[in-house]
């Protein structure tokens, strides 16, 4: 009967009950709402790191990793791609060339990382036809042309089909110079990348290095599913023993940090949400304890022991609680679910993001754990901040209790 | 002489929560004997209520000791004085008796399941109290449905519930116009006759004293006077 009397009680002062259940309701959503849109955030960084610049896997020659020169090549990677290509596992791999020169405008000169690609193999991978603002990609057939990042073109205050000479060493420390024609120039969700990677055939590149043609200094696996890695990357590293074979992780430690601190700091902030909720409802039942003082005392009169008493306060919150989380938990996920489809456009903040790598169309996400733990960390709050009330309860003399008015 | 019931010696309660003590009790003896009818009488702030309050256990004195049926209450922890309250005490407040979220059925049948008895039992009992207290019709109304007296009638038998030897009450008919405390008192005289349960109660009530057999005056904490009368 105690768990009917709580379900009752609760029902006594409606208007308080339904503060105390929409508190959780705002608590609750306003977590899953910061946690998603924080995951949201960071995994579309880590998409677009992953989708189109680092690929799941990559594979180096052991010194190239290091010393970043073009002469730590793999070899014969024309035969080794055309079997990963063929592989059910693999979305699309592509082999790269890779130097790091200056190119010069008329006007300027800046440092750039100049990557050789096949044109066709990574419109799955690094996907510049889908980042170009202008210009088409590699259409002319010419082999001299090169795509520029917006913000670089404007650094370097060029346009497209303007001129740019290109200066770096070959594999026999030799320094050459190729002159190029501005192709295309992209934006990407990431401007600091924009800045300093350019692409060009990468034929031309190879030529340019004196490599052969099946030579490459990075091969790039993009997989089906990402969860399949670890089992794939033991195979590649079994196909290529003497090269560096290194998962996304690996190559951008930062983002695995990411993830790691994704937790961390949101985490603090849902607790920092849900510690406001536990001043709430401490608040709340406190009122509910102190306005039937004079009842608890009649309780005790009749028998009820102070452990039934402190149960019965408990069973309140709890129940209250157990109204309000599945309300808030079904709100978040509505939320999560109509935002993650639709995305939250935060153009105003697009300049400051996309320099950090972010996009200024957020989709929210959240995977069900998340959900659950948030749901769990709200009831123990709940519970806690019902400690109190209820021993204030605890502390509630009969003889006094049932005196006071 | 009958079996006592109530034996309370020197019990005095001096409440130092405010900045000057104030004696509500001292040194009050009393002596209650199994199956009587009892008015304690006095003005407001004499100690009435203090002394039920010591009687049910529900406050400790501050010198002295009560016995109730034998059992040395003031030496007993608070977990064994519920359980003995629950088994032997019933009691009936001025207000605030009965759990507002619960109907007549469910208030007295709250104390039965706090003694374990079983529901069909429990059933038994509920009709049968609520039919002694003339109230079977309000058995699923919620007090706030029901009337001030008979809020107190169904009081008095969720206090009967337990089958208890004493019941204390405090100004049962305060809050009651004059023919439902009339009536209750009726009810609470034929229960101490028929079922030889003991009574005592205070009040200010003059047609209330009037129907007790035995009245105690408490002044200033103190008993004034103990007589025997007989009841109108």
């Amino acid at each position: 009967m105690l768990v009917q009397i709580a379900w009752r009680n609760i029902w006594r002062n409606k208007t308080r009950s339904f503060v105390v259940i929409g508190s959780i309701v705002i608590g609750l959503w306003a977590s899953i709402f910061i946690l998603a849109f924080a995951w949201g955030l960071y995994k579309n960084n880590i998409d677009e790191s992953v989708n189109r610049h680092l690929s799941h896997i990559q594979v180096h020659h052991p010194e190239f990793t290091d010393q970043q020169e073009s002469k730590y090549v793999i070899k014969n990677t024309d035969s080794i791609i055309s079997v990963l290509q063929k592989d059910d596992m693999v979305q699309s791999a592509s082999m790269r060339t890779i130097a790091k020169g200056m190119i010069a405008s008329p006007t300027t000169v800046s440092g750039v990382t100049i990557y050789g690609i096949s044109p066709k193999a990574e419109i799955k991978q690094i996907g510049l036809n889908q980042n170009l603002i202008q210009g088409d990609y590699f259409a002319s057939g010419k082999d001299n042309e090169i795509f520029i990042g917006e913000k670089l073109a404007k650094k370097l205050k060029i346009k497209l089909r303007s001129k740019v000479v290109v200066t770096f060493t070959d594999i026999h420390a030799n320094i050459v110079s190729g002159a190029f024609r501005v192709g295309g120039i992209y934006k990407s969700k990431n401007l600091s990348l924009d800045e300093v990677n350019v692409y060009v055939q990468k034929q031309t590149l190879d030529n340019l290095l004196d490599l052969q043609p099946s030579e490459s200094n990075e091969l790039a696996i993009l997989l089906k599913d990402e969860s399949a890695l670890d089992s794939y990357i033991t195979y590649v590293r079994q196909l290529m023993s003497n090269q560096k074979v290194e998962d996304w992780k690996d190559l951008a430690p930062d983002l695995e940090l990411v993830i790691e601190s994704f937790n961390l700091y949101t985490y603090i902030i849902s607790g920092i949400i849900l510690l406001a909720l536990t001043f709430g409802i401490v608040n709340t039942m406190l009122m509910s304890v102190l306005e039937r003082i004079r009842e608890l005392g009649m309780l005790m009169a009749i028998g009820l022991n102070k452990r039934k008493i402190f149960f019965m306060i408990m069973l309140e919150t709890l129940f209250l609680t157990l109204i309000g989380c599945p309300v808030g938990l079904f709100i978040g996920w509505l939320s999560v679910l109509v935002l993650g489809t639709y995305g939250i456009n935060i153009a105003i903040f697009s300049e400051g993001l996309a320099s950090y790598g972010f996009s200024s169309i957020i989709y929210p996400a959240l995977d069900g754990q998340n959900y659950f733990t948030v749901a769990l960390m709200c009831l123990i709050t709940a519970l806690l901040s019902a400690i109190y009330p209820a021993y204030r309860a605890l502390q509630l003399n009969p003889a006094e209790s049932i005196r006071k008015i | 002489m009958g079996k006592t019931i109530i034996d309370a010696h020197n019990v005095s309660k001096t409440y130092k929560e405010t900045a000057i003590p104030v004696r509500a009790l001292q040194d009050v003896h009393l002596h209650i004997e199994e199956g009587e009818f009892v008015a304690l009488v006095g003005p407001s702030g004499s100690g009435k209520s203090t002394l039920l309050n010591m009687i049910g256990g529900l406050d400790e004195p501050t010198s002295g000791t009560v016995f109730v049926d034998g059992v040395e209450i003031t030496k007993l922890r608070e977990n064994k004085l519920i359980d003995f309250r629950l088994q032997n005490i019933g009691f009936v407040f001025q207000s605030f008796n009965l759990i507002p979220v619960l109907t007549s059925r469910e208030n007295i049948g709250f104390v039965l399941q706090l003694q374990k008895v079983a529901k069909k039992d429990r059933e038994k009992r509920v009709l049968e109290l609520l039919r002694e207290v003339g109230l079977e019709e309000k058995i699923n109304s919620r007090p706030g449905e029901l009337s001030g007296g008979q809020q107190q009638r169904v009081a008095v038998a969720r206090a009967l519930a337990s089958k208890p030897k004493i019941i204390l009450a405090d100004e049962p008919t305060a809050n009651l116009d004059s023919k439902s405390a009339s009536n209750l008192l009726d009810i609470m005289a034929k229960l101490n006759k028929e079922e030889k349960i003991t009574f005592l109660f205070s009040t200010h009530d003059q047609r209330v004293i009037e129907k007790a057999r035995r009245v105690i005056t408490l002044v200033d904490g103190k008993v004034d006077s103990d007589v025997q009368q007989k009841p109108t």
